[in-house]
């Protein structure tokens, strides 16, 4: 059984599954498809599909490998992989899948608990991160991605600029009231994008990504 | 294409027992039984007055190639936000001021999203894609640490 995939929107034919929706039977081969058949999510033309050689051919291989074009791209770090990993549980959470969810979360806090806590760390150390992200590194990346085309990233980068943008001016407001800043009122963050806000009550939405305030959620004193 | 309830909205109502055809979604765990579910009927979805059950794919389709200049911009950033998470995670554990360690917990939080979303976008969307497996597998490749859960890689690769 074979896999042919749309060259211009990635729709898969799967001859061992078929198109319930189409009438088009598990098994039924390519070859016997309706010759006006097309894409169902983008109505390319059937002849112009490409037969999926190796499954592997279309995922390029991730950067782990130290040979070849991959190299230029370095490991994640400790602190990375507890990210990846956190955020693949919660991707599993999403279809369903909790054992596998656990697993991820698993990984992610051992990860977690390996980081070095102990050098010393400041609210200025922070906000010069914070600055080169906003000075430098969004900008770079917008650059690159805007003319890769890659939509879902250029997402990211719209979303993560403008909740950096935020906690710059949240650590600048820090920095002039001190804990006045804090001590009367809540701080919240958006469980969706990271924005953070500060005051009585969350925002009825996300400014940022737009999420309902359900998924705003405060960050307690302790 | 199998149906699954999110059993949050669930209103207990039970329409979904008298619609099913196979008797999926009757079930102790509160969770529809994937193994009778027949591919894309939906009976349950459209009788669900809560909204509470939909069809998710068996299979997604393969992770959109990403060229390796939008991963390293991407990457660049995730290394950014992850040493900000650590910071803002040291802050935490160190300061005797409960405001102090609740704004750097605030942080420590939304750092941690960004990266999340930077990573995710960098070739990791899907669990159960082949960069996610050949990640798993590198860890195992490599040496790691004793205390490392290597059970917890192995099983994961098992399932995916
Ligand atoms: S029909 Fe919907 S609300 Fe009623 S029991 Fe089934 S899933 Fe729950
Ligand atoms: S989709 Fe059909 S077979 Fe599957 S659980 Fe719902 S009613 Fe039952
Ligand atoms: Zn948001």
């Amino acid at each position: 059984m074979k896999k042919y995939i749309c060259p211009i929107c990635g729709f898969t034919y799967n001859e061992s599954v078929g198109i319930e929706e189409e009438k088009i039977k598990k098994g039924t081969k390519w070859k016997d498809m309706p010759s006006d058949w097309v894409c169902p999510l983008c109505s390319t033309k059937r002849v112009d599909f490409l037969e999926e050689a190796i499954d592997v051919a279309l995922n390029e291989k991730v950067p782990f490998s130290e040979e070849g074009e991959a190299s230029t791209l370095r490991k994640l770090s400790i602190k990375e992989m507890s990210a990846l990993c956190s955020n693949l549980s919660k991707g599993c959470e999403k279809q369903y899948r909790n054992e596998e969810a656990d697993l991820f979360k698993q990984l992610s806090e051992y990860f977690k608990n390996k980081g070095d806590f102990t050098k010393d760390a400041s609210f200025k150390d922070l906000s010069n991160l914070i600055q080169k992200d906003l000075d430098t590194n969004y900008k770079n990346a917008k650059n690159v991605i805007t003319k890769s085309g890659d939509r879902g990233a250029l997402r990211a980068l719209v979303w993560g600029e403008k909740a950096t943008n935020i906690l710059s001016s949240v650590i600048k407001r820090y920095d002039k009231k001190k804990n006045e800043l804090l001590e009367n009122t809540n701080i919240y963050v958006c469980e969706i994008c990271g924005f953070v806000y500060i005051g009585d009550e969350a925002p009825k939405i996300c400014p940022v990504c737009k999420v309902p305030n359900m998924k705003i959620v405060q960050v307690k004193r302790r | 294409m199998h149906a699954v309830r999110n059993i949050r909205l669930c209103t207990k109502d039970c329409l979904c027992l008298y619609v099913c055809p196979t008797g999926a979604t009757d079930t102790e765990s509160g969770q529809i039984d994937a193994t009778k579910c027949l591919s894309g009927c939906r009976a349950c979805v459209d009788a669900c007055p809560s909204h509470a059950i939909f069809l998710i794919p068996d299979e997604y389709p393969l992770q959109q190639k990403k060229t390796n200049d939008v991963k390293k911009a991407l990457l660049t950033l995730s290394e950014s936000k992850t040493r900000q998470e650590q910071l803002a995670l040291t802050i935490t554990k160190t300061s005797d001021d409960p405001i102090v360690r609740q704004l750097a917990q605030a942080l420590s939080i939304s750092n941690r999203l960004l990266a999340e979303d930077v990573l995710r976008e960098a070739g990791y969307m899907l669990p159960q894609s082949q960069n996610v497996k050949d990640f798993l597998q590198s860890l195992l490749d490599t040496p790691q640490p004793e205390d490392f859960p290597i059970k917890t890689v192995e099983k994961l690769l098992s399932i995916l």
